[in-house]
């Protein structure tokens, strides 16, 4: 049964990526068009300039006749020259199929232009920083929310909850840049950004210089995120505590570790990993610039440069893997949530 | 009816009253609101809202100056920034000469980056600047200038006078380390502002007292004159924040930042959480294929990443700020329309709702009258809580170099700053005091959503 509900999810989250693939080509339509346009204009150029220098065989206007039909023929290729409904549709089916064209100016480390390689070499290092920092967040904040649960109202409770409202609204990227002028250069621990040092070194070296460039945002990020999940551990955690099956528990006289982390931590857990990993992925999309503060090489630092270097392909491309990872951990959330919690499997209508 | 409403609002508030964290979130936002109010009085430089990119607007102002108040922790005091204008004006009948005089009271602990004589001139003139200092030494400097039309020259004493503060203390110094020194490498201002002793080019120690600029001016010819003459000390502090690198008063960039982050935020949470309640709400209520149609909706706007997709489009469509506001609205919406529909699947279920059915009530007034005025708290509590979401994307589009120009945001600053290599400089003062204010909002807000939260969930509060 779980099978059956965790195809059908998956399904849906190919069908909802389509959907949402389209509504971006039908938004940016305009501006991709004109850079495909771009493109093809200067793939003729190029073209045309190898093929004079050849020579001159060919007369003047069988030169044109040639430059004229190889430009309707790209353009018909990249189906420009399809009303617009059609072209918003290839962009699609393009973009749903990973074919995501040639970046104006931004290369891949390997020095190709094809966004796809650009973006997807950078999407596990963009997945490592945040994984690495969504485990220690779901841990500490765990960890924190029990204990707030316990004391509920008491002094550690009331402190550590303004301490949540402190950080609510305080952008990840600037204490970035406090810890970045503190920890980096008042008090040189840390390296400034960057994921290795250069040259990076070999073998086991590999792994620490890596780890030792990752504890400064790693840390910045946890530092702002446990905050939030402690909350909402608490307030889950105190609604389950309401339940009866707590309160026989306790009638039948099992300790109150046994009934917090045994009985309380199980009932909610589903709950707890739903809310937390949801917020914290909100988080993350929302604070995916910050690697940029940290010269992380992921997707974030990505939309740095391909804004700044007003590179629109990239900027779609990067758009649209960004939106399929989002989706992708929707997608995986609810399949956690189903493995959690069996009555989701049941009925498949939760 | 309405008095109802009117003793409901006052039971709220008297709970309110009792959380107390909520209270200091109050009293934050009435700091802000202040600042806002009272933008004018407050500004130290008035026409910063419109302004504030233009160059020419900061030219009196010191670089990187630090804030005032740094001066209160430090055992050598930064000399502050002034404007001096002109006293003892005498101006001799015939021979068109003019004297002035600009006392510069100096008492610091370090002397200030540079001083700057700035006169605005026609035609010939020919003029001798002469600096007193309080021992009785001085440096004069003479130009004869001419144009056409009016010109702007300005003297600086780190630019034009380095050699005549170089001789002016040189006979103080032991002579062989004077000639060892190269007259074009001292720290000029620093020599002019130190004590005439031995060591005086290597570690001047600051001489206290007046300095008096004097000017004298002769007009040559029939349309030369004098328009316009001032001193502009720049200190190594100026204004309650200090200045950057383009010499702008951060001060006064904050505080007109601050209309715009609550507009932002405001504007943003509030459009977004009355549509998102309505929708809930009708989602709720209609139920069947309709409620079915309005989820979809809803999931595919829930599965889009807000801030890619607002750095998209800022980047492809230039936004000025309220597009942006408009942009931000359109994903925002969806926060509360989860946890509105099921309440609002909740109260469907009551027998006045029936009862007002069967008494043949429009859907419209049911949704209006009898459901929605139920969410107003929990609408509130959300509004609140949306706030700080809004300008921190504002601040997140800003900083990647897609803000609105026309406009001065805490982005703005901190994008600024971040371009300028602030945070590798070690320019704190320009890094700290936009992104604090912006997690300060964010708690503001934070304080005030929290504790309608509480009240909302009273179980929430102990065990």
């Amino acid at each position: 049964m779980y099978w059956k509900y965790a195809i059908r999810r998956v399904i849906y989250a190919f069908i909802m990526f389509a959907v949402i693939v389209f509504i971006f080509s039908a938004i940016f339509n305009s501006v991709a068009d004109r850079v495909m346009r771009s493109q093809i204009q200067e793939t003729v150029n190029g073209e045309s300039r190898a093929w004079l220098r050849q020579g001159q065989q060919r007369s003047q206007d069988q030169f044109l006749v040639w430059k004229v039909q190889r430009q309707a023929e790209l353009t018909r290729m990249y189906h420009l020259d399809e009303p617009l409904m059609g072209r918003i549709f290839w962009r699609s089916i393009d973009t749903v199929t990973f074919r995501l064209g040639q970046s104006t100016i931004i290369r891949s480390a390997e020095g190709s232009q094809d966004v796809m390689t650009i973006v997807t070499e950078r999407i596990p290092r963009t997945l490592l920083l945040f994984g690495t920092v969504t485990v220690l967040d779901i841990i500490l904040g765990v960890w924190l929310g029990m204990r707030k649960a316990r004391k509920a109202g008491g002094l550690m409770d009331k402190t550590t909850s303004v301490g949540t409202m402190i950080v609510y609204g305080m952008p990840a990227w600037w204490l970035g840049m406090l810890f970045i002028m503190f920890f980096a250069f008042t008090m040189p621990l840390f390296p400034s950004g960057a994921m290795h040092s250069t040259p990076p070194p070999e073998g086991i070296g590999y792994v620490l210089d890596l780890v030792y460039h990752m504890v400064l945002p790693v840390l910045t990020l946890v530092f702002l995120g446990f905050w939030g999940t402690a909350y909402i551990t608490r307030n889950i955690v105190l609604g389950t505590m309401q339940e009866d099956f707590i309160m026989s528990a306790r009638a039948r006289g099992i300790s109150e570790r046994r009934v917090l982390f045994g009985h309380t931590l199980r009932a909610s857990a589903p709950p707890i990993v739903t809310f937390s990993v949801l917020s914290l992925l909100g988080a993350f999309f929302g604070a995916i610039i910050y690697e940029g503060i940290f010269s992380w090489p992921g997707m974030g630092s990505l939309y740095w440069q391909s804004v700044q270097q007003n590179d629109i392909p990239v900027l779609m491309g990067n758009l649209s893997m960004t939106t399929g990872l989002y989706i992708a951990g929707l997608a995986f959330l609810d399949l956690i949530y189903g493995f959690l919690d069996p009555r989701v499997k049941v009925g498949g209508k939760a | 009816m309405k008095r109802d409403r009117l003793a409901q609002l006052r039971s709220f508030w008297s709970e309110f009253r009792q959380v107390r964290f909520g209270m200091v979130g109050v009293a934050l936002l009435v700091v802000f609101l202040a600042l806002v109010i009272f933008e004018r009085p407050l500004l130290t430089y008035r026409d910063v809202n419109s302004r504030w990119r233009d160059m020419m607007y900061w030219t009196d102002s010191p670089r990187y100056a630090l804030p005032v108040w740094v001066n209160w922790f430090t055992s050598k005091d930064y000399a502050t920034s002034a404007v001096i204008q002109a006293q003892n004006v005498q101006e001799a009948e015939g021979v068109r000469r003019t004297t002035m005089e600009f006392p510069y009271e100096f008492k610091a602990g370090r002397p200030p980056s540079d001083v700057l004589l700035q006169l605005a001139l026609t035609g010939q003139v020919s003029l001798t600047l002469d600096i007193v200092r309080p021992d009785g030494r001085s440096v004069t400097y003479q130009k004869n200038t001419s144009s056409s039309g009016s010109q702007v020259l300005r003297i600086s004493v780190d630019q034009n006078l380095r050699e005549r503060v170089f001789q002016m203390v040189a006979s103080a110094e032991d002579p062989a380390v004077a000639a060892s020194r190269n007259p074009k490498q001292i720290n000029s201002v620093g020599v002019l502002f130190g004590k005439a002793q031995p060591g005086v080019f290597s570690d001047p120690q600051v001489l206290d007292g007046t300095y008096v600029l004097k000017l004298d001016v002769t007009l040559v010819g029939a349309t030369a004159k004098l328009d316009s003459a001032k001193v502009i000390v720049a200190g190594g502090v100026s204004g309650i924040l200090g200045t950057d690198a383009q010499k702008r008063d951060l001060w006064s960039g904050l505080v007109a930042g601050t209309k715009w982050a609550l507009i932002i935020g405001l504007l943003t949470s509030i459009i977004s959480v009355v549509v998102g309640v309505i929708y809930g709400v009708a989602s709720g209520y209609f139920g069947g294929w309709i409620d079915s149609l309005m989820n979809r909706i809803y999931e595919v706007f829930v599965s889009i990443p807000l801030l890619p997709i607002l750095i998209v489009l800022s980047a492809v469509f230039k936004p000025s700020i309220w597009i942006m506001i408009t942009m931000m609205c359109i994903f925002f919406w969806v926060g509360p329309v989860k946890t509105v529909r099921s309440i609002a699947l909740q109260l469907k279920e009551n027998a006045y709702i029936e009862a007002a059915q069967g008494l043949g009530a429009s859907h419209r007034r049911i949704l209006f009258k009898h459901m929605i005025p139920q969410l107003v708290p929990y609408a509130f509590a959300s509004m609140a809580l949306a706030v700080p979401g809004a300008i921190t994307y504002e601040a997140s589009i800003s900083l990647i170099g897609l803000g609105d120009a026309t406009v001065v945001t805490w982005g703005q600053i901190l994008f600024d700053a971040y371009s300028s290599g602030a945070v590798l400089q070690g320019i704190w003062w320009w890094i700290v005091p936009p992104g604090l204010a912006i997690a300060l909002m964010g708690m503001t807000f934070a304080f005030i959503g929290f504790a309608m939260d509480t009240i909302l969930n009273p179980k929430l509060r102990t065990r």
